[in-house]
C-alpha cells in the first residue's frame, strides 16, 4: 500500500514536471496560432533547434563551452529570431491565401529544417552536458535538483508569459490581433509587428521547451521535436487552440496522463497516450476542455 | 538493344535492374498518390496519415502469406496463414485493399466531422497510434523485427531478373486498372458529389447530400487503393517492417500529389514517378562522385575533393538532403504553382476552405 | 400561434388538405451565441404556396433564423415544423430531402466546378452518386445524366445563365452567383424555397426578371420565404410579411396590415437609422 502510494505520487511528480515542459511548447504553439490561424507542423523543429543550439553552445562542436543556462538563453533568443525569419521567408508570403496553403507549407518547412539539421549533424544521439544527480527524496518520493530546476524554469516561463499577456501593451495588441486582425489594423495596431513578435516568443518558447526536454530525456536526435510535436498538439488542443491558459492546463493533464499510462498500463506506448488524448479531444470536445467559441 | 528478348531478360545490366526497381516502386507510389488524390484532390480531406493505410495493406498481405511462426526462427508473431503462391496473391491483395479501406473508414469515422485543420492533426495522430501498435504488438506483427518472409509470387519459377520484369508488368497492369476505375469514378456523378463536398460542405448539405457519408466513402476508396499499394509492396520487397512506414512516406506522397497536380489522376501518377525517380536516383550520388574522382584528371579530381571536403561526412548526409528537397518542393509548389503540373488552377481555388 | 388565422386569406388561392397547419412553422425558437440571443422566442408560420417576406433591420436575426430552420444550427429551444413534422433535430441534408431548399446571403457556390456541374450536382436521386452503381450501371447513369442535362439547360435558360454553362463558377459576378444558387435550388425542386436576399447584387433589370421567375414558381405551387430589405418589393410582391426585430417576431400578416403597425414602423425604421 505504501509502495503503491509512493509510486503513484512519484509518477504524479514526473507527470507534473513533464507537463510543465510540454506547457512551454504548447503555449508557444498556441500563441502563434492565435495570430496566424494555422496549425504549424514545423513547430517541433524549434524544439529541436533549441536543443541542438544549446548543445553546441555549451560544449559540443563549436569550441564554446558556455554554462548551460547561458547557452539556453542564447539558444532561445537565436531560435526566436530564427522563427521570425522562418515566418518571413515561408509563411508571410502566403498570408493572404487562407490557412490551408500555410498548413501544407508548414509540413514542407518541417522537412527542410529537420533534414537540413540532420544533414549537418547526422542522426547519432546527443546529450546535453548535465551532471548526474542523486534524487532528493522525502518519504521515498522526490526528484533530482536538475528536474526540479526544469520544473521551476518552466513555471517561471509561464509566469513571464502571463505577465506579458496581461500587463503589457504587446499582450493587449496580441489579443486584439488574435481576435480580429483586420479590426486590430483599423484600430491602428501595427499587426505586422505583433505577428513578428509573436513568432519570436513562440519560437523562443519552442526552443526552451526543446532544451528542457533534452535535459529531462537525454539523449536526443534531430527528430526529437517532430516526435514530440504530437504531445504538444495534444496539450494545445486539449486546452482549446489559441488559448494560452488552456494550453498550460492541457499540458499538465497530458504530462500526468502520459506518465500514469507509462507506469500503470504499458511502458511501450508513451507517445500513444498523448495521441489517444488528442484523438479523444478531437472526437468529443474539438474546441478543448474550456469549451466556448474558438 | 536486346533488353526485351526473353534471353536478355534473364540477366539485366546493373542499371537495368535498378531502373526496374525504381519504376516498380514508382508504380506502387502512384497508387498511393491516386488514393490520396481521392481524399484531398477530389474531396478536400486533409489526410496526414496516409501511410497507415499503406501499412495496413502491407501487413495484411504479409500475415496472409508468411509461413506460420513455427517455421521461422526467432518469430514472435503467432500466426501466418501461408496462403500458397501465386494463387493466394489475388486473395492477399484484395484483403490488403479491404483492410486499408476499413482502417481508412474507421479513422475517417472518428474525424470527418472535424474542420480541415483538425482533420489534418487527427489523421496524423491516428496514423501515429497505428504505427506504435504495429511496433509494439509483436504477437501480430513481429514488432520492429518485421515479417521477413513474405513470398514473392512466382519467384521460384524464374530468374531474379525475369521475376523483376514480370512483377513490374503486374504492377503496371494493376495501376492501369485502378487508374481507369478511379477516372471513371471521378468523372461520374459520384465524382461530382465529391467535388461539391470539397467546394462547400454547407451547400452540399443544403442540397440534400449526406456529406458525412460522402467523406467516409472517399476515405474508404482512397484507403483501399493505398492498402492495395501496401499489398503490392509487401510481395515485391518480401518483408514488412515498421520502419518502412514512417510519416515521411505520407509526406512524400503529398509532395508527389502537389507536384503532379491536385484533382488530376494523370498528375498523381506523374508526380509519383517523378518523385520516386528523384528519390531513388540520388542513391547513386556517391557512386557518381566516386567514378568522377576516378575518371577526372588528377587536378580536377583534387579540386572536386577539396570542394566536397567541408561537407559533413556521415551516412545520412545524402538521404537527408533528399528530404530537404522534398520539403522545398512542397513549399515551392504551394507558393508558385498550387495547381502542380497537371492540375487546373480553377479547381483548387476553394480546397480546404471552411464554409 | 399569435397570428389570427382568419387573416390567412390564402392569397395564393389554394389550400392544402391539412389546411390549418402552415407548411413551415417556427414555434418559439431561441438561439443564443454565447451571451447574445440572436433569436428570441420567434414564432410564425409560412402558408403553403405563399410568397412570404421576412424583414427586419440588419442583425435582426433573419439569416440565423434561416440557419435554424434549415438545420445548419440547432435551436436552443423551440420547434421547427415542416409540413407538420418536427425537423429541428434533423441534419440539413434530411431537411432538404423533405423538400426545403435555400440560398445563402453570401452565395456558397461550388467555385471549382462549372456552372453546369453546379446545377447537375443538385439533382435528387442520382443513381451514379453511389460509387458502385457509377461503375456497374453505366446505362442507367447515362440516361439519368441525359435527363439531368436537359433540366440543367432549361434551368440555365430560365435564369438567363445559358451562355455561362461551361464557365467555372469562380468566374461569375456576385449577381450571377446569386442566380446560380437559385438555379441549384430549382434543380433540387423543393416544396419550399428560402431565399436570403436574392436580389442583392443582381442588376436591376435582371432583378425584375427574377421577380417574375419567383411568381412563376409560386404559380407552379412552390412556397417562397424570402429575406429582403427593399420595402417596396416586399409590400408589392409578398402575400404575407413577417417582421423580425432583435430576434423577436414583431408582427406578421398581410403587407398592408403590417405596414401600418406602429411598433413595426418605429422599430424597423429606427433600426434602419441605426444601421
Ligand atoms: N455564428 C455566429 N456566432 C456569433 N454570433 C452570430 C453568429 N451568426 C450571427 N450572429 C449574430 O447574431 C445576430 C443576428 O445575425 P443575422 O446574420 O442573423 O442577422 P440578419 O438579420 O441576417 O442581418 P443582415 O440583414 O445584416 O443580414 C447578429 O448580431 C450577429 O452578429
Ligand atoms: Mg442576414
Amino acid at each position: 500500500m505504501v509502495a503503491f502510494v509512493t509510486q503513484f505520487v512519484q509518477t504524479l511528480i514526473y507527470g507534473l514536471i513533464e507537463g510543465s515542459v510540454i506547457s512551454v511548447g504548447a503555449v508557444g504553439l498556441t500563441l502563434s496560432y492565435g495570430v496566424t490561424r494555422f496549425i504549424n507542423f514545423a513547430y517541433g523543429e524549434f524544439l529541436t533547434y533549441g536543443a541542438y543550439l544549446a548543445l553546441f553552445l555549451s560544449g559540443a562542436g563549436l569550441g564554446l563551452s558556455l554554462p548551460l543556462p547561458v547557452a539556453t538563453i542564447v539558444a532561445v533568443l537565436v531560435v526566436g529570431a530564427f522563427g521570425v525569419g522562418v515566418s518571413r521567408v515561408f509563411f508571410e508570403p502566403l498570408s493572404d491565401r487562407g490557412p490551408l496553403p500555410l498548413l501544407i507549407t508548414s509540413i514542407g518547412v518541417a522537412f527542410i529544417l529537420r533534414y537540413a539539421l540532420t544533414a549537418a549533424v547526422g542522426v547519432s544521439a546527443k546529450q546535453l552536458p548535465v551532471p548526474l544527480m542523486r534524487p532528493v527524496e522525502v518519504f521515498g518520493v522526490g526528484t533530482t535538483p536538475l528536474r526540479a530546476a526544469v520544473f521551476l524554469v518552466a513555471i517561471a516561463t509561464m509566469l513571464l508569459i502571463h505577465v506579458l499577456l496581461t500587463y503589457t501593451m504587446l499582450g493587449k495588441t496580441m489579443r486584439a490581433t488574435s481576435g480580429n486582425r483586420n479590426l486590430a489594423e483599423i484600430a491602428g495596431i501595427d499587426t505586422d509587428g505583433v505577428v513578428r513578435r509573436t513568432w519570436f516568443i513562440s519560437a523562443g518558447a519552442g526552443a526552451l521547451a526543446g532544451v528542457l526536454y533534452a535535459v529531462l530525456f537525454a539523449p536526443f536526435r534531430p527528430t526529437v521535436g517532430f516526435e514530440y510535436l504530437i504531445v504538444i498538439f495534444a496539450a494545445t488542443l486539449l486546452g482549446g487552440i489559441g488559448r494560452p491558459y488552456g494550453a498550460m492546463i492541457g499540458a499538465i493533464i497530458v504530462g500526468v496522463a502520459m506518465n500514469l499510462g507509462t507506469t500503470y498500463l504499458s511502458a511501450e506506448y508513451t507517445m500513444a497516450y498523448a495521441f489517444a488524448i488528442l484523438v479523444g479531444v478531437l472526437l468529443f470536445k474539438p474546441d478543448g476542455i474550456a469549451g466556448g467559441e474558438i | 538493344m536486346g533488353v526485351f528478348t526473353p534471353t536478355a531478360l534473364l540477366s539485366l545490366p546493373g542499371w537495368g535492374s535498378f531502373l526496374l526497381t525504381v519504376l516498380t516502386i514508382a508504380g506502387i507510389y502512384s497508387l498511393l498518390t491516386l488514393g490520396l488524390n481521392i481524399h484531398y484532390g477530389y474531396t478536400g480531406l486533409i489526410n496526414f496519415g496516409h501511410v497507415a493505410f499503406f501499412a495496413a495493406g502491407a501487413y495484411t498481405a504479409a500475415l496472409l502469406t508468411v509461413p506460420p511462426p513455427a517455421q521461422v526462427s526467432g518469430a514472435e508473431y503467432v500466426f501466418g496463414l501461408n496462403l500458397p503462391m501465386p494463387l493466394g496473391l489475388p486473395i492477399s491483395l484484395v484483403a490488403a485493399a479491404v483492410v486499408g479501406g476499413l482502417l481508412a473508414t474507421l479513422i475517417g469515422a472518428t474525424s470527418v466531422r472535424l474542420g480541415s485543420h483538425y482533420l489534418a492533426v487527427a489523421t496524423f495522430a491516428l496514423a501515429g497510434i497505428f504505427g506504435s501498435v504495429l511496433e509494439n504488438e509483436a504477437w501480430l506483427t513481429n514488432g520492429s523485427f518485421g515479417l521477413n518472409s513474405v513470398p514473392k509470387p512466382g519467384r521460384a519459377a524464374m530468374s531474379a531478373d525475369t521475376w523483376a520484369v514480370a512483377y513490374f508488368v503486374f504492377v503496371v497492369v494493376v495501376l492501369v486498372v485502378v487508374a481507369f476505375v478511379l477516372s471513371r469514378l471521378t468523372g461520374s456523378p459520384f465524382g461530382r458529389l465529391l467535388k461539391g463536398v470539397r467546394e462547400s460542405e454547407d451547400a452540399a448539405q443544403m442540397l440534400g447530400k449526406n456529406t458525412i457519408r460522402v467523406k467516409l466513402t472517399s476515405f474508404a476508396i482512397g484507403g483501399a487503393v493505398a492498402g492495395l499499394a501496401g499489398g503490392l509492396y509487401a510481395h515485391y520487397v518480401g518483408s514488412v517492417v515498421v520502419q518502412q512506414f514512417v510519416p515521411a512516406v505520407t509526406f512524400t506522397v503529398w509532395a508527389a500529389l502537389l507536384l503532379g497536380g491536385v484533382a488530376s489522376n494523370t498528375g498523381a501518377v506523374f508526380g509519383a514517378f517523378l518523385l520516386v525517380g528523384f528519390r531513388e536516383s540520388t542513391r547513386f550520388l556517391t557512386n557518381i562522385y566516386d567514378s568522377l574522382l576516378a575518371s577526372l584528371p588528377t587536378v580536377a579530381a583534387d579540386a572536386l575533393r577539396l570542394a566536397v571536403e567541408p561537407l559533413p561526412d556521415h551516412a545520412s548526409f545524402v538521404p537527408s538532403l533528399r528530404f530537404v528537397v522534398i520539403g522545398l518542393l512542397i513549399v515551392l509548389v504551394i507558393r508558385y504553382r498550387p495547381e502542380g503540373v497537371f492540375g487546373d488552377p480553377n479547381e483548387i481555388d476553394a480546397i480546404g476552405e471552411e464554409d | 400561434m399569435s397570428r389570427d388565422s382568419s387573416e390567412s386569406d390564402a392569397a395564393a388561392g389554394v389550400t392544402r388538405s391539412d389546411s390549418d397547419a402552415p407548411l413551415l412553422e417556427v414555434d418559439d425558437v431561441v438561439k443564443r451565441f454565447g451571451g447574445l440571443t440572436a433569436i428570441d422566442h420567434a414564432s410564425f408560420g409560412v402558408e403553403a404556396e405563399s410568397i412570404t417576406g421576412l424583414i427586419g433591420p440588419n442583425g435582426a436575426g433573419k439569416s440565423t433564423l434561416f440557419n435554424c430552420v434549415t438545420g445548419m444550427l440547432t435551436p436552443d429551444s423551440g420547434a421547427v415544423r415542416l409540413a407538420g413534422e418536427d425537423v429541428q433535430d434533423l441534419p440539413p441534408n434530411r431537411i432538404a430531402q423533405r423538400g426545403l431548399g435555400r440560398t445563402f446571403q453570401t452565395p456558397k457556390i461550388f467555385r471549382g466546378m462549372s456552372v453546369r456541374e453546379n446545377l447537375a450536382f443538385a439533382a435528387r436521386g442520382q443513381t451514379g452518386e453511389r460509387p458502385i452503381s457509377a461503375l456497374v450501371r453505366p446505362g442507367t447513369v447515362g440516361s439519368e445524366e441525359a435527363d439531368i442535362r436537359e433540366r440543367v439547360d432549361d434551368t440555365l435558360a430560365f435564369l438567363s445563365l445559358d451562355h455561362l454553362a461551361e464557365e467555372y463558377a469562380s468566374g461569375l459576378s456576385g449577381g450571377q452567383r446569386k442566380l446560380l444558387e437559385l438555379g441549384r435550388v430549382l434543380m433540387l425542386d423543393p416544396e419550399i424555397i428560402l431565399l436570403d436576399e436574392p436580389m442583392a447584387g443582381v442588376n436591376p433589370s435582371l432583378a425584375d426578371d427574377l421577380l417574375d421567375r419567383l411568381h412563376e414558381l409560386n404559380d407552379r405551387g412552390r412556397t417562397i420565404l424570402l429575406i429582403e430589405h427593399d420595402m417596396d418589393l416586399v409590400m408589392n410582391h409578398c402575400d404575407r410579411v413577417v417582421v423580425l426585430h432583435n430576434g423577436q417576431t414583431l408582427a406578421s400578416g398581410p403587407p398592408s396590415i403590417v405596414q401600418e403597425d406602429e411598433r413595426v414602423v418605429e422599430a424597423y425604421l429606427g433600426g434602419f437609422e441605426n444601421a
